[in-house]
């Protein structure tokens, strides 16, 4: 590659800490500042209420990395709301927006701190669902920490790794103020085989990685209710080129909602299709 | 006169991208490790002549390196980190003859578009008395 020469930048992209590579989760938000893609985000849940209303939804999200180590982002999702005894309803929730830092990382101990902020748009989204016409600011912070640092006397622990975030609702109008807190806990297969012990795991089951999501709103004043949220098992498939991903979604109670629903996903690695685009920073370079 | 349903705006840019996902794409991505002589985390009898490492993509062999050191840190190969010339996947060190003990293969990766990744792992020689 005739290109490459000493101080050449390397692409950076996809969240690596050392030999960790933690995956994009999806009901949580990962601590790195990366391009990503993810099309589509297929759900569906049976919400409480009364009646209870089952949301399909599928969406997108788009982060881009602007400064080194800051991306922002955008997304959005088109619902389907349908009830017993009442009209079905499709529409576009609010867009919206995210800002995201990497402010601390320790490679050797696969840990990254990082900060940011993501904006609900008020009044972009279809009334017919319900879409807020208040803007929501969330400041939020996101974590993550694989345990390949453990000694080895636990070496079948150290694929084990947790990411996490905790953010503060702010609304600009009339609703409560709400703490947004969820964490998910993988296991990483490619980890295992790479990092640990080669077990002779065949492809595919060697891309696997195990997870489960908790995802959970706190309501703090305002009338806003009990907490509510869902718990998320699932499996994300790992390729060259994409991440596939799958989880049942079961409300943590009643007041979350009813049943078992599910959710899909996938991840393209815009920074291995289009390395020349995707990978690096829009501006500056990559540290 | 049957109306032929239209793709709505804000869905076109994501058909666009399902199609991009059909096309066959070139051979650039990170490079992940796929296995090693001496295998990731394994024990072994007879002392190696090298540590081969198979990665998931070609690198680029003037970024590319593994070390492979001792108990102590120190390092014990020949400090001739290479790439196979038949086959730009393959990564190899050469080793002096090694005594009993566990060692420690430190790589990193740059692939030919540039992504960099890097690992550990450790494998234990055991010589037969």
């Amino acid at each position: 590659m005739a290109a490459l020469g000493f101080g050449t930048v390397t692409a950076r992209a996809h969240g690596f800490e050392a030999g960790r590579f933690f995956p994009p989760t999806i009901q949580t938000d990962d601590p790195f500042a990366t391009d990503e893609l993810s099309f589509p985000t297929i759900s569906t849940f049976k919400n409480a209420g009364s009646p209870e209303v089952r949301n399909t939804s599928a969406g997108f999200e788009f982060d881009k990395e602007i400064f080194p180590k800051f991306a922002v982002g955008v997304s959005d999702d088109v619902q389907h709301l349908t009830a017993s005894g009442q009209k079905t309803v499709t529409g576009f929730d609010n867009l919206s927006f995210s800002a995201k830092y990497q402010l601390w990382e320790v490679p050797e101990h696969e840990a990254i701190l990082s900060v940011g902020c993501l904006w609900e748009v008020g009044g972009t989204g279809s009334k017919k669902i319900g879409a807020d016409s208040n803007n929501v600011f969330t400041p939020t912070i996101y974590y993550g920490k694989g345990f390949g640092d453990l000694p080895d006397a636990l070496n079948y622990v150290k694929p084990f790794a947790i990411t996490g975030t905790v953010g503060e609702d702010i609304p600009t109008g009339g609703e409560s103020n709400n703490l947004e807190w969820g964490f998910a806990i993988e296991y990483s297969l490619p980890y295992l085989q790479s990092e640990v012990k080669d077990i002779g795991l065949p492809h595919p089951f060697r891309d696997l990685i195990p997870l489960v999501e908790f995802a959970l709103t706190t309501p703090e004043n305002r009338g806003g209710g009990p907490t509510t949220g869902t718990i998320n098992p699932g499996v994300l498939y790992e390729t060259t080129y994409y991440q596939f991903g799958a989880e049942a979604i079961l409300p943590v109670n009643h007041a979350t909602g009813s049943g078992v629903g599910f959710v899909v996903q996938l991840q393209i690695f815009i920074d291995d299709i289009f390395p020349k685009t995707f990978g690096h920073a829009l501006f500056g370079k990559d540290q | 006169m049957k109306k032929i349903p239209q793709i709505p705006p804000r869905w076109r840019g994501s058909l666009l991208g399902l199609l991009v996902l059909a096309l066959p794409a070139p051979a650039w991505a990170h490079a992940f490790l796929d296995h090693a002589e001496p295998a990731v985390g394994s024990d072994i009898t007879q002392s190696p002549s090298a540590v081969k490492l198979w990665f998931s993509q070609e690198l680029e062999g003037a970024f590319s390196k593994a070390t492979v050191s001792d108990a102590q840190g120190q390092e014990v190969d020949k400090n001739d980190a290479h790439l196979d010339a038949n086959d730009k996947k393959l990564m190899e060190v050469s080793l002096p003859p090694l005594a009993s003990g566990t060692y420690t293969v430190d790589w990193t990766a740059v692939s030919v578009d540039t992504h960099k990744t890097q690992g550990s792992f450790k494998f234990t020689l055991k010589l037969k008395s």
